[in-house]
């Protein structure tokens, strides 16, 4: 019985000795008996009643462990064996499996130094007793490629490797995670940071070590750093470079995928591939606006690791460094919350804003915007703001449908179809005086325009004038008038 | 330039003399001040207020000069449009070529990050998605630029559990352009020796047949809308349009009306408040055959929840010109564009041809089809991302918010961009891709709702 059971181990006993049996049943110490119903151990508590089965390590290590008594051939499985068997032509007595009474077997661990040496530890699968040894006391033949683990067992390893680098999150502050829930809480702290830091750039970069970082980070209000002072224009440079000197160290083990970031970085080199490899195929497909050009060439050439030297103080360091943020200093959050740093943050935005003398377009609609906030009782113009002054603000004369498509009830709308800007002030410019001037109108019904745009101004009848000949000549006398560039002009509306 | 009688000098030297700031101002209340005039009919004085502005903008100035020039246009459009034979003659010689559409879309795409963050999200987006799947189907319901799915062939290459095979869907209206994607793409993928396959499908969106998608049941699809659905929103308003039979004969009646231009009172009807008429009497929704054929929005994305993908993405623009009056679309374009011109005018100097192609041939259109067009015409429909969330919903989609990963990529390629002024936020989920504080394009992924 214990043959078929066991026979590579029967055969191994002659040679290595260490096999031993003990068929009966062995009552185990820590005795509790397990309810009776249970069908499965509580784990590490083999089932008192079991079969005790000690194995040699060869036979754990074996892999045709059955083996055909007839012509001594092994397999790797029972069922294999069993059909291997039947080629035999054996007697129908001798094929039976004589397992009249199948106990439950434990299994211990040859390995005396060994938990699991002891009975009252014995595992109660075959295949997990295995494994456990394999793992434990066996050589670790299984490498991964990526993070370079190593696993003595092949389905360990084949279990890591469905998962290694395709399911790393990496923070902006360069700490690794597995989890993605650890991730995420960790990411709720850090995030504001990380931001911060990704903007500014401007501080050296001190300890390298991610261990570092991750230690620091971790500390809710950190003392002055002494690094802070350091935020003025000088660390910019000086970032850069010792940016440039971490790349190579950080970057420069090269790897066979010739796509993803070497080596060092292989720990998520998937998730940072695609990023790298989308950003810099963009980055390098654009053209070059005068001022991102050598930026993006900085950006693209970052793969092959050497950020240029030569790139506009802000963006390169954030190409440059990109990669490698995971050693920035925890001075870069710290400095954060010095507030100084954040205004030097703003400057260059606002400045950026308003790179020529002239405004950018959405600071003049802004601008306008403000110019007429005041008294605006028209919801259209509220929309950017610009209203009549109050002087005109009667609007009881008739409405056209002016803006009635504006849901205004019947808040009949200025009937000055001028957009007064609303300038209070006198006009420093003829632009203003304008508009000064011809707020002088009274209630003009309709066409009061502000800037005498209008013919002959008033209401509904008199406007038409059959024609453009006639607009031109009424508009050709105003015009000298208009002419004069300073308030004074006349009403309109005569003519 | 002097379109006033010769015998005046220059009338107004005094324009001449305002700086920048005061002139842009004096634009934009021009502008405004013209806009008032076209929406209640007042064509002379909307003529005057253009006449101004003419002295002021121009299409290579500064940016408010420019964008003054390209809404003064449109509003010019708008007015003539009361003349359909004198619009249509004046636009009778237009060439349009295909090579230089491709080329603005190729400048849109190269002088903005915004295509790129798309991309990128996108591409993330499916990525993740699509993790573990060995046969992958992407629809491209604009396929035109293929420096997308080159990212994304890249990218499967150099998935640890190898690449997929990969059939994409790519639909678009003319064929040229499908033709240029398909080559690129086989190239890209036999370098990288990934199956691969491209299915052209020649179709506008809203006369699409889902049929020629071929979406086997089961498979992993995915879907990409890159500032496509907008358009499908104008057979929404042509469905209402024909609901109203009070709109429908005002928009009849001012077509018999419209022939006889001159009197002021018809204007006043034809560019009336409601600006629910019909600008050209054969426009789509006179006609019914064809509006039979083309699939409004709800249906649209019904029919794109059936097809049951794993996930779609969503880019829009993000800013609501899609308003029922005219002030109030070109109020908020007013916004948008200039945010847009400033763009250029922070990364790409005066003089950039191609600056000006795409300020011109592409902003330029868009603009005077928000401000010109109306019904079945005006497809720049851009609406802001609540009611798209809304819509989305509506139609059987729940929001995937997109991962930290994409938009951490995202946001580098902002940086890396070397413009201060881009700028990225994050509403529930989705992403807001900003010039300063100005929201231009959203983009988000749905996932049908079980």
């Amino acid at each position: 019985m214990a043959e078929l059971e066991n026979p590579s181990s029967m055969a191994v006993s002659a040679a290595s000795g260490e096999a031993s049996f003990s068929s009966s049943g062995v009552q185990n110490e820590p005795g509790e008996l397990p309810p009776p119903k249970k069908k499965r151990n509580l784990p590490g508590m083999p089932d008192p009643d079991a079969e005790v089965i000690a194995l040699s390590p060869k036979t754990l290590l074996a892999t045709n462990r059955f083996v055909c008594e007839i012509c001594n051939k092994g397999f790797q499985r029972d069922q294999n064996l069993q059909l291997h068997r039947r080629g035999h032509n054996l007697p129908w007595k001798l094929r039976q499996r004589t397992s009249k009474d199948i106990r439950k077997r434990v299994y211990v661990c040859p390995e005396p130094s060994c938990v699991h040496h002891n009975p009252s530890r014995a595992l109660g699968d075959l295949t997990g007793i295995k494994k456990h040894f394999c793992r434990k006391h066996g050589e670790k033949k299984w490498k991964c490629e990526r993070c370079s683990k190593k696993y003595a067992v092949q389905s360990d390893w084949k279990a890591h490797m469905k998962t290694c680098g395709t399911r790393e999150y990496k923070c902006d502050c360069g700490t690794l995670f597995s989890r993605r829930d650890s991730f995420i809480t960790h990411r709720a702290f850090c995030d504001a940071l990380a931001e911060e830091s990704a903007r500014t750039r401007t501080l050296t970069i001190g300890e390298a070590s991610e261990g570092n970082s991750n230690a620091k980070v971790a500390m809710a209000s950190p003392p002055q750093p002494p690094l802070t002072p350091s935020t003025s224009v000088v660390s910019p440079a000086l970032s850069i470079q010792s940016s440039v000197s971490e790349n190579p160290i950080r970057l420069s083990p090269p790897s066979s995928n010739v796509k993803c970031l070497p080596a060092t970085t292989v720990a998520n080199s998937t998730p940072s591939c695609s990023t790298t490899v989308f950003a810099s195929i963009f980055a390098s497909s654009s053209a070059a606006p005068s001022q991102a050009s050598s930026t993006l060439s900085s950006y693209s050439t970052m793969m092959s690791n050497l950020p240029c030297s030569d790139c506009p103080t802000t963006t390169p360091t954030l190409s440059a460094i990109e990669p490698t943020s995971l050693s920035l200093s925890p001075s870069l959050y710290l400095s954060n919350n010095d507030s100084s740093l954040f205004q030097d943050q703003r400057d260059p935005r606002h400045y950026t804003a308003t790179p020529q003398p002239a405004l950018s377009a959405t600071a003049l609609l802004q601008k306008a915007a403000q110019m007429g906030a005041a008294a605006s009782n028209a919801s259209l113009l509220r929309g950017l703001g610009l209203a009549p002054a109050t002087s005109l603000a009667q609007n009881d004369s008739t409405p056209t449908q002016w803006n009635s498509c504006i849901k205004t009830e019947n808040h009949p709308l200025p009937d000055d179809d001028g957009l007064m800007l609303g300038i209070p002030s006198a006009g420093n410019t003829g632009f203003a005086n304008l508009m000064m001037g011809s707020s002088s109108f009274g209630g003009q019904p309709m066409t009061r325009d502000l800037l005498g745009l209008s013919i002959g101004g008033s209401g509904g009848g008199a406007s038409v004038r059959g024609g453009l000949s006639a607009l031109l000549t009424s508009f050709g006398g105003r015009f000298d008038v208009a002419g004069s560039s300073t308030g004074g002009r006349n009403a309109p509306a005569e003519d | 330039m002097m379109s006033l009688s010769p015998s005046l000098g220059s009338p107004y030297p005094w324009l001449r003399e305002l700086k920048s700031e005061e002139r842009g101002l004096y634009l934009i209340h021009l502008l405004l001040t013209c806009t008032n005039h076209v929406a209640s009919g007042n064509l002379e004085n909307a003529n005057m207020a253009l006449e101004q502005i003419s002295h002021l903008a121009s299409p290579d100035g500064d940016t408010m000069q420019r964008i003054a020039a390209y809404f003064t246009e449109a509003l010019a459009d708008r007015i003539l449009k009361a003349w359909p034979g004198l619009h249509k003659a004046l636009n009778s010689t237009r060439l349009v070529m295909v090579s230089e559409e491709i080329m603005v879309r190729k400048l849109f795409f190269e002088l903005f990050p915004f295509l790129k963050v798309a991309f990128v999200l996108t591409n993330q987006v499916i990525m993740e998605a699509m993790e573990g799947e060995k046969m992958v189907h992407i629809i491209d319901l604009n396929a035109a630029e293929p420096a997308q799915w080159i990212a994304l062939l890249q990218v499967l290459s150099a998935r640890p559990e190898g690449p997929p095979h990969l059939r994409i869907t790519g639909v678009h209206q003319q064929k040229e352009i499908l033709d240029q994607m398909a080559h690129k793409l086989i190239e890209e993928a036999e370098k990288l020796d990934i199956p691969f396959q491209f299915n052209p499908v020649v179709s506008k969106l809203e006369n699409l047949d889902f049929d020629k998608l071929r979406v086997k049941t089961g498979e992993a699809l995915a879907i990409s809308s890159i500032l496509q659905l907008h358009s499908l929103l104008t057979s929404d308003d042509e469905a209402m349009r024909r609901r109203t039979p009070l709109l429908t004969k005002c928009s009849n009646g001012s077509h018999l009306q419209r022939a006889v231009p001159m009197n002021q009172s018809s204007l006043g009807d034809l560019l009336e408040k409601d600006n629910r008429y019909s600008p050209s009497p054969d426009s789509a929704s006179s006609s019914p055959a064809s509006s039979i054929a083309s699939m409004n929005m709800e249906g649209f994305l019904n029919a794109l929840w059936g097809l049951s993908p794993k996930v779609m993405v969503v880019t829009e623009q993000d800013s609501n010109h899609n308003g029922s009056t005219l002030m109030e679309r070109l109020l908020e374009a007013l916004y948008s564009y200039a945010a847009l011109f400033d763009c250029l005018e922070s990364t790409v100097s005066r003089t950039s041809m191609e600056r000006l192609k795409v300020e011109k041939m592409l902003f330029g259109e868009e603009i005077k089809n928000i401000v010109a067009c109306e019904g079945a015409e005006r497809k720049e429909r851009h609406e802001k991302l609540d009611k798209w969330l809304q819509r989305l919903d509506l139609a059987g989609f729940g929001n995937v918010p997109l991962s930290y990963y994409g938009m951490l990529q995202a946001r580098r390629l902002l940086q890396s961009y070397g413009c201060e002024g881009y700028k990225m936020r994050e509403e529930n989920g989705c992403v807001a891709i900003c010039w300063q504080d100005r929201s231009l394009f959203s983009v988000s992924a749905w996932r049908p709702r079980k």
